[in-house]
């Protein structure tokens, strides 16, 4: 079994009187990519930052690398690395600037800022000159350099707070390839996205919501805990898609009921009136059976049912 | 333990911060030379041609004497008239600023060896203008006693009141003014655009990033107040140096001990931008505190405009609190006069003690957590 590299327990932390984390509990073994998942104040950032030392939390402890980080925050902040959601570099100056200040930052010195600045940049093809003001990059470029900075140092332990937010999609792929190496190299990555297609990647998943976990597992024991069956996915040979849902609807054989690009995806809960609509409608529909999606996971888990 | 690497290279970002944006390039480096300039050359405090009408009840040689003495200095311009009719109304629409009326018994007055009496009628409702116009008319007066003196051959006729400028014996507003600019260039560059580089890391989020660095609080902002030191001392010389060559003000004093004076305020006032800065953590926030506190009080309470000894009792005490008067204090009289230290002892310690005060309570606000 691999050695939890974070360890949170009943973590609470309070703005005044709201509760912005609620007595939450987690471990993040070494190594695993680490997905954190919930709408927009469901609690995400604040735990990250809680984590990194620069949030105090109401109560509870946390641990990284075995250590209480309140006890111990130079030594922690000195190895992880970490990617704001809001502000990535100084835009008024230039890639080479902002790296060098990132390391320097981080104590390195010239040689090995240049060093691994030269192995994060082959990584991700950056092909730009260094002394681009950042301002002047390709949001995508900017995203994948804020990367760099934040990892420079060679941390074991990294911190990526909706790093692909407003990113195209294309380089969200590339993104996640880079995640993916880093993890082969036994990195651990702590990432909330808002993304569940992007969650897929995760060894690991953690839902919030408003402050509190309501679901904790890697994306395949999730599936089987909030699903028992699987989703049939069905498509119209031809006619219409909304006449099509209504018949479904009527003939009363399936919940979940929702579109589903040009289809309907549905879960059976009568087979018997499932064979009978087949019989009548097998020359105007295909189906399919599809696994659930994250997305599937977390309306379910986020509506309680 | 601070480390000096850190430092630097917070210092060197902010010195590139500073370089690469226009605005902070011109309040820096633009404003303080358009301020000395707009003192040095525009503003004109001092009152020459003042309208004034005379009325000569005496209309001897005497009394016309005393009225050339009056023509030939470049102050008054001035109208002969008759009598007072209509004088109310002339003031009021500011066609004469005084109204001086020689008696009928001026000269043999005067050669009775008794003081020859004129009246002076001054328009109040501008204070500053009647204040200096009479100082000028006490000078005009005191000269022309020695003049009838000397003509007369005798004793001096009873001196009338004198106003004597101790420092300033031209009135020169010039030497007031220039001298007293460091004081709001210094409000402008180290208070105003001090306070903005911290809520501007706030406000872009890159203080978190900062903060989630090893990086502690004092390197970042013994690191952001470097380069603002260094803008703000380039400024004073400059200023000084204008002064000196460009306005011939003279510096009477110690340039050591106006360094020292101006290494000590700045401090001070760079630590209230920061302290301003950390409160706010907003660049608009900021910038609205900084001219509450730190520019308005630059202009009104330090003296530079509005005399702090012609104020209420009550303000003259409140002041005392703006550490923008004692600099101001110490910059007028180290250029103005030779002075011993000891005159200037209550202003240091009053501009070291504002320092201190606010290096602790910046650092007692500086969050190092993200808490809103």
């Amino acid at each position: 079994m691999r050695t939890s590299i974070i360890e949170v327990k009943n973590l609470n932390v309070s703005f005044g009187n709201f509760k912005a984390v609620d007595d939450i509990s987690f471990s993040v073994k070494q190594g695993e990519i680490f997905g954190f998942l919930g709408a927009n104040g469901a609690g995400k950032t604040t735990t990250i930052r809680t984590i990194c030392g620069i949030l105090n939390p109401a109560s509870g402890q946390i641990y990284v690398y075995g250590k209480d980080i309140s006890k111990n925050t130079s030594l922690i902040k000195n190895n992880i690395g970490y990617m704001s959601q809001k502000f990535t570099l100084y835009k008024d100056l230039s890639v080479k600037e902002n790296i060098e200040l990132a390391g320097t930052l981080y104590n390195m010195d010239k040689k090995r800022i240049k060093e691994e600045t030269q192995t994060l940049f082959n990584l991700i093809n950056f092909n730009e000159s260094e002394n681009t003001i950042v301002n002047n990059l390709p949001i995508g470029v900017k995203q994948m350099v804020a990367l760099c900075a934040a990892v420079l140092h060679n941390p074991d332990l990294i911190f990526l707070d909706e790093p692909t937010a407003g990113v195209a999609p294309q380089i969200r792929a590339k993104f996640w390839q880079l995640i993916k190496i880093f993890a082969q190299k036994g990195k651990t990555i702590f990432i909330t996205t808002h993304y569940m297609d992007e969650a897929e990647y995760a060894d690991r998943i953690v839902l919030m919501q408003t402050g509190k976990i309501i679901a904790i597992g890697t994306p395949k024991e999730l599936k089987e805990q909030f699903f028992k069956t699987n989703f049939y996915k069905i498509t119209p040979k031809y006619g219409n898609l909304v006449l099509l849902k209504e018949k479904i609807q009527l003939s009363n054989f399936a919940d979940n009921i929702n579109y589903y690009g040009n289809s309907i995806k549905l879960i059976l809960n009568n087979d018997k009136k499932w064979q009978q609509f087949l019989k009548e409608e097998k020359n105007s529909i295909a189906y399919q059976i599809v696994s659930p999606s994250l997305e599937d996971v977390f309306l379910k888990a986020v509506s309680g049912k | 333990m601070i480390s000096k690497t850190s430092i630097k290279a917070i210092a060197l970002k902010e010195y590139k911060h500073i370089t690469r944006d226009p605005f902070t390039m011109i309040i820096a480096l633009v404003m303080p030379l358009i301020l000395v300039l707009f003192f040095g050359f525009v503003v004109d405090l001092d009152y020459k041609h003042i309208k004034i009408d005379i009325q000569d009840n005496n209309n001897s040689q005497m009394s016309r004497r005393f009225i050339d003495i009056l023509k030939s200095c470049q102050y008054f311009t001035i109208n002969k008239v008759n009598s007072m009719l209509g004088i109310k109304s002339k003031i009021n629409r500011n066609n004469t600023s005084a109204i001086l009326i020689i008696e009928e018994n001026f000269d043999r007055n005067i050669v009775k060896g008794n003081s020859g009496k004129i009246q002076l009628l001054l328009d109040g409702s501008d204070n500053a203008k009647a204040g200096i116009l009479n100082g000028y008319l006490n000078g005009i007066t005191s000269s022309a006693n020695k003049i009838y003196s000397k003509q007369l051959n005798m004793q001096y006729p009873k001196e009338l009141i004198r106003t004597r400028f101790l420092f300033n014996t031209e009135l020169n507003s010039k030497w007031f003014t220039v001298p007293g600019l460091s004081t709001i260039v210094i409000g402008l560059i180290a208070i105003i655009l001090t306070s903005l580089t911290i809520a501007k890391e706030w406000e872009n989020g890159s203080m978190e990033l900062l903060l989630s660095t090893p990086v502690k609080s004092i390197e970042i902002v013994i690191g952001k107040i470097i380069p603002y030191f260094i803008l703000n001392m380039f400024s004073i010389l400059m200023i000084f140096i204008i002064s000196l060559l460009v306005f011939k003000i003279p510096f009477e004093s110690s340039f050591f001990i106006y360094s020292i004076a101006c290494v000590i305020y700045v401090t001070g006032a760079l630590a209230l931008g920061i302290f301003i800065s950390v409160v706010t953590r907003q660049q608009q926030a900021a910038v609205q505190f900084a001219f509450a506190v730190g520019l308005l009080p630059s202009f009104l309470f330090s003296g530079f405009i509005f005399s702090i000894e012609n104020m209420p009792s009550l303000f003259r005490y409140f002041t005392a609190l703006f550490p923008q008067r004692w600099f101001m204090e110490i910059s007028r009289t180290l250029f103005l006069s030779k002075t011993n230290l000891k005159v200037l002892l209550v202003p240091f310690l009053a501009i070291i003690i504002f320092a201190i005060f606010v290096i602790i309570l910046a650092n007692i606000k500086f969050k190092t957590d993200m808490e809103p």
